[in-house]
């Protein structure tokens, strides 16, 4: 008996420690995990930063190009209904008054846990809240929530600058989890929205709903109040954006307007486009694949993210390449008789778009005279234009604040060897010192080579943002002051005549077109050759590239880069489109 | 038989920590179903609180009675009993897939709560019997049928849990009515080694240990279990033929353990032959939950955190969030103790804990103190039902006892275990009251 007394006891004693563990030592512990059980969460999103035009000021009304739309979502938790058929029969009910597919959404719900909430519809309008806030009866368990939707008040026109947001991915979650993005969030997919994420997505508060195991609501608090993200204000002159993207209206391709002392964007233009409105909506797909379809690639920002031959254009670097290398005389004359026979084992013969008779360098470039910069290329070499082309960055990105930048193309020797399996030919050389062949950049690239010339040789990173706003927008939070990205060595003898020839391109040359409008500009246009089978009458490229006031102080001075794909006429295009963007800016007061 | 003075011989601070202990049941059943969300109860205190009525009063009755009756109708009372079980087991009503429960319309009892006493009564008055006899193997025999019969038909129920109970009654009660503790050590040793030994291969399978330890990992291999109980065996048999013909104590010393490892190694190999992986598998999680966070764990860990989150004094009358927000399971009956010790803390775990060690020690005391071995047997057995029942209750709710559905005794809502309870303590007030009466 006294055995049993004995077990009894020590019994009673282990259960006691594990009592003194569990209750006292480890209770912490425990009291914070039955707190997790019963506490859930509901977030409350933040308002996302607005975008605003270059000319902000918070004491006027202002264009704004980004902002958001209150709207309501509708929501249910489908294992509130007492059974299935119940729960369908409401949903049902639901859809057919929200005009959507019943289908779709009971679809839907059926893969999910039952005791998740369900959006049934996102963005609402008003009067559908109302009628089913006033039949409950019959609309039992069907929930709304507030959700702000975002507004692209310009559409088109900014689709490449702001991007869009849309849900955060799978593997974009795998990589930002850490950083304290959620689910459930929407992310910038691309353009403002993308780089400047972190800054516009505030940080989102939440309801603290205590719950029971069944997810039935107890009590609800508000747990953490919603801190609304930042305000930017872009670099864009709305102005500006709007002559330069009506201007390029009817054409593929961009357009780039920066201020050259601080790398500033005042517009950025691609065509074709697209409506952001429509890829955030929620039924998006189809819209989505026909953008992605489309074989003009809409979705592709040209400014930074295509790669073109820079043709005539190029010409000022093979000019500027042979007054620094060859120390060449800019007024050395040399004939032009329309073509240009390259002696070798077969004789080559290249052409000129006419006969220019003797002339010597500005009106070489005035009149983009090609077989000139034939013979200028062949007496420098290549060596010394690929080492010019890398001075103004044709082989990097140019660091713009948006993503997805690609670099243009530099070749080599040495690359046509590996590729080609061939040695690089004089005529490889003839066509490179007119910008055809392997060599192709991207617009933004060509805006830096004029951002060089005019600054004497400094280019600053181009930006796009010029302040971050706090949400009510009283404070500064930040500002963005120019950023060297690179000094090409060239001496200011040489700008000073790469600017006369570019001069005299505009009164008496190429884009002569320019000449009427009451600021100075300076210029130079260039065609480039291409080959496609979808645009055989008119598979030639565009560029204008220049810049206004020719003489004024750099600090003032802007530059204008037009690129038209596959444009009829070429540069007969792209000149036109410059003309609108230049008027435009002398009624905004630029000059 | 109850004169004045008898009165005096009740055991006061056993009834009064009963009664108490009955009423803090109450109250966690009232608090435990109660729904802070529709603000409602779900009445259950209430028909405990009849049920306690009705049982108080049988517990006097039973008091009144002089235990000795209950010995002299013992195998009636049994017959009775086993007689109930096999019509539950045929016509009862399932409730959640065990037929458990005889359904009379406005109350349905559970015949293998009662089976339990019955099983003490017929077993004492056995062992009283036998007294003498009881030192010998055979003897053992019909106490081992008497309890397997009833365990058999509760297994076919099915309810494991209750069926579990059977086994520690029998010996305790061997142990208390004289049997030979090396004979009673050797057969728990048997199916120690018969469950333990397939227990280890299959948790080592399921986890990937295999490899790991070279010890363990001899088990793996049922063939060379066979080879070392064949040897054994061998062992045995010659020893126990010597020790007819020569004379020495040693035999006895080396016959006995060889037999115990021989056997308990050739039903292990049984189990682990002839157990599917499920089975096997259904018993490594009913020793550790943890196993199968998801199914029998998942009961643990919430119990766990709901003691846990009581700490030192509790959170307070209806304020716990783990039984009032249904994140506790069977929060009225097999988790009972979670429910009381998150709203009362430590210091409530204490308290309770030492009404039923009241209760425990007073059963042990009567027992020693009884004027003869029926008494004791009796008392004995009906303290082991408690004990047993607090043991794997409170242990298994505290995450240190296999999950088994039984009640906490006096506590638990049931009405069949509240009256049977009652009424153990009614033969324990009978056994205490008689022991001055010569």
């Amino acid at each position: 008996m006294f055995i049993l007394l004995g077990i009894v006891s020590l019994c009673f004693i282990i259960i006691f420690f594990q009592l003194v563990n569990v209750q006292l030592l480890r209770g912490e512990e425990f009291a914070r995990k039955s707190r997790q059980n019963m506490e859930n969460n509901i977030p409350i999103p933040a308002a996302r930063g607005e975008l605003y035009d270059r000319n902000f000021d918070p004491n006027k009304k202002n264009v704004v190009i980004v902002s958001n739309r209150p709207s309501f979502n509708i929501t249910t938790v489908p294992a509130s209904f007492r059974d299935n058929v119940k729960m369908e029969e409401t949903v049902r009910l639901v859809c057919k008054l929200l005009k959507i597919s019943g289908d779709d959404v009971l679809n839907d719900i059926k893969g999910r846990n039952p005791w998740e909430r369900v959006v049934i519809k996102e963005d609402v309008p008003f009067d559908a809240i109302v009628s089913i806030a006033t039949h409950q009866d019959k609309f039992p368990f069907i929930d709304w929530e507030d959700s702000s939707v975002r507004v692209y008040n310009h559409a088109n026109m900014f689709a490449h600058v702001v991007g869009y947001i849309g849900v955060i991915s799978k593997e974009e979650y795998a990589q930002l989890k850490h950083q304290g993005y959620r689910q459930y969030q929407r992310v910038g997919k691309s353009g403002i929205e993308s780089q400047y994420d972190r800054v516009l997505r505030g940080r989102d508060g939440y309801i603290r709903r205590i719950v029971d195991v069944r997810n039935r609501v107890e009590g609800e608090e508000v747990g953490l109040e919603p801190q609304a993200g930042n305000n930017l204000v872009l670099t864009i002159d709305y102005g500006i954006q709007q002559a330069a993207y009506e201007a390029m209206e009817n054409y593929m391709g961009a357009a780039l307007v920066i201020k050259a002392a601080t790398g500033e964007v005042l517009a950025m233009v691609s065509r074709p486009d697209f409506d952001p409105n429509t890829i955030i909506a929620r039924n998006n797909l189809g819209i989505i694949q026909q953008l992605l379809n489309d074989p003009n690639k809409p979705f592709v920002n040209r400014a930074i993210q295509s790669r073109f031959p820079p043709a005539s254009t190029f010409k000022i670097i093979t000019a500027i390449a042979a007054l620094e290398e060859e120390r060449w005389n800019p007024v050395t004359t040399l004939f032009c008789g329309g073509t240009f026979t390259l002696r070798g084992f077969v004789d080559t013969v290249f052409f000129d778009y006419r006969a220019h008779g003797s002339l010597n360098l500005y009106w070489a470039i005035a009149r983009s005279c090609s077989v000139y910069f034939y013979q200028l290329g062949l007496r420098i070499g290549p060596t010394v234009i690929f080492s010019y082309a890398t001075h103004f960055g044709f082989d990097q990105r140019t660091g713009i604040d948006l993503p997805g930048e690609i670099t243009g193309f530099v070749p080599s020797k040495r690359w046509k060897l590996r590729v080609f399996g061939q040695s690089w030919y004089d005529g490889d050389t003839v066509n490179l010192s007119i910008g055809q062949g392997f060599i192709s950049v991207t617009p933004i690239e060509m805006a830096n080579v004029i951002a060089g010339i005019v600054n004497n040789g400094i280019v600053y990173t181009p930006h796009m943002v010029r302040e971050v706003r706090s949400p009510d927008n009283r404070t500064v939070i930040q500002t963005f002051p120019p950023r060297r990205q690179r000094e090409v060595p060239i001496s200011p003898s040489t700008l000073s005549i790469i600017r006369e020839g570019m001069r005299l391109a505009v009164t008496s040359g190429t884009c002569s077109q320019l000449a009427s409008l009451p600021v100075p500009i300076a210029g130079k246009t260039g065609t480039a050759q291409t080959r496609s089978n979808r645009y055989e009458e008119a598979s030639q490229h565009g560029w204008f590239i220049g810049y206004a006031p020719y003489d004024g102080p750099p600090d003032r001075t802007v530059i204008v880069v037009v690129f038209v794909e596959y444009g009829r006429g070429g540069a007969a295009a792209a000149v036109p489109v410059a003309y609108r963007i230049f008027s435009k800016m002398v009624q905004l007061g630029y000059f | 038989m109850f004169g004045k003075n008898e009165i005096y011989k009740i055991d006061f601070v056993l009834v009064t920590a009963v009664i108490l202990l009955v009423f803090i049941g109450i109250l966690t059943i009232y608090s435990s179903g109660f729904d802070p969300i529709d603000k409602v109860n779900s009445g259950l205190y209430k028909k405990q609180l009849i049920w306690f009525i009705a049982g108080f009063a049988i517990m006097v009755a039973l008091t009144v009675i002089n235990y000795q009756f209950l010995g002299d109708y013992s195998l009636h009372i049994y017959g009775f009993l086993m007689f109930l079980l096999v019509i539950t087991v045929i016509f009862g009503t399932p409730i959640r897939n065990t037929k458990a429960w005889l359904n009379f319309g406005l109350f349905s009892i559970q015949p293998s709560e009662f089976m339990k006493l019955a099983l003490v009564i017929v077993l004492a008055k056995y062992l009283e019997i036998r007294e003498r006899d009881i030192m010998h193997l055979r003897e053992l025999l019909i106490p081992a049928l008497l309890t397997a019969l009833p365990m058999l038909i509760i297994l076919l129920q099915p309810d494991f849990g209750t069926a579990v109970v059977f086994v520690p009654i029998l010996f305790t009660m061997l142990f208390i009515g004289g049997a030979d503790i090396s004979h009673l050590l050797s057969i728990v040793a048997i199916a120690a080694i018969a469950i333990v030994v397939p227990m280890v291969i299959t948790y080592r399978e399921w986890v990937g240990a295999v490899g790991t330890n070279f010890l363990l990992d001899f088990f793996k291999e049922t063939r060379l279990i066979l080879i070392v109980a064949s040897i054994t065996l061998f062992v045995a048999v010659t020893t126990f033929i010597l020790h007819f013909f020569l004379v020495g104590k040693w035999y006895r010393r080396v016959y006995i353990p060889s037999t115990v490892l021989s056997l308990g190694l050739f039903f292990s190999i049984i189990i682990q032959k002839y157990f599917k992986l499920y089975q096997k598998r259904r018993i490594l999680v009913f020793l550790n939950p943890e196993l199968d966070p998801h199914g029998s764990g998942y009961n643990v860990i919430q119990s766990k955190i709901a003691v846990g989150a009581g700490q030192f004094l509790g959170k307070g009358f209806l304020k716990g969030s783990q039984s009032q927000l249904g994140f506790l399971p069977e929060k009225s009956s097999d988790f009972v103790f979670s429910v009381f010790a998150e709203e009362w803390g430590f210091v409530g775990s204490i308290i309770l804990l030492a009404l039923l060690g009241i209760v425990i020690y007073r059963g042990i005391q009567i027992a020693i103190e009884s004027k003869d071995k029926f008494g004791a047997l009796l008392a004995g057995g009906i303290v082991t039902i408690f004990f047993f029942h607090l043991l794997i209750n409170i242990g298994m709710v505290i995450g240190i006892m296999p999950v088994t559905g039984l009640p906490l005794p006096f506590i638990s809502y049931g009405g069949s275990n509240l009256l049977m309870s009652l009424m153990a303590i009614g033969i324990l007030i009978s056994v205490r009251m008689r022991k001055f009466v010569y």
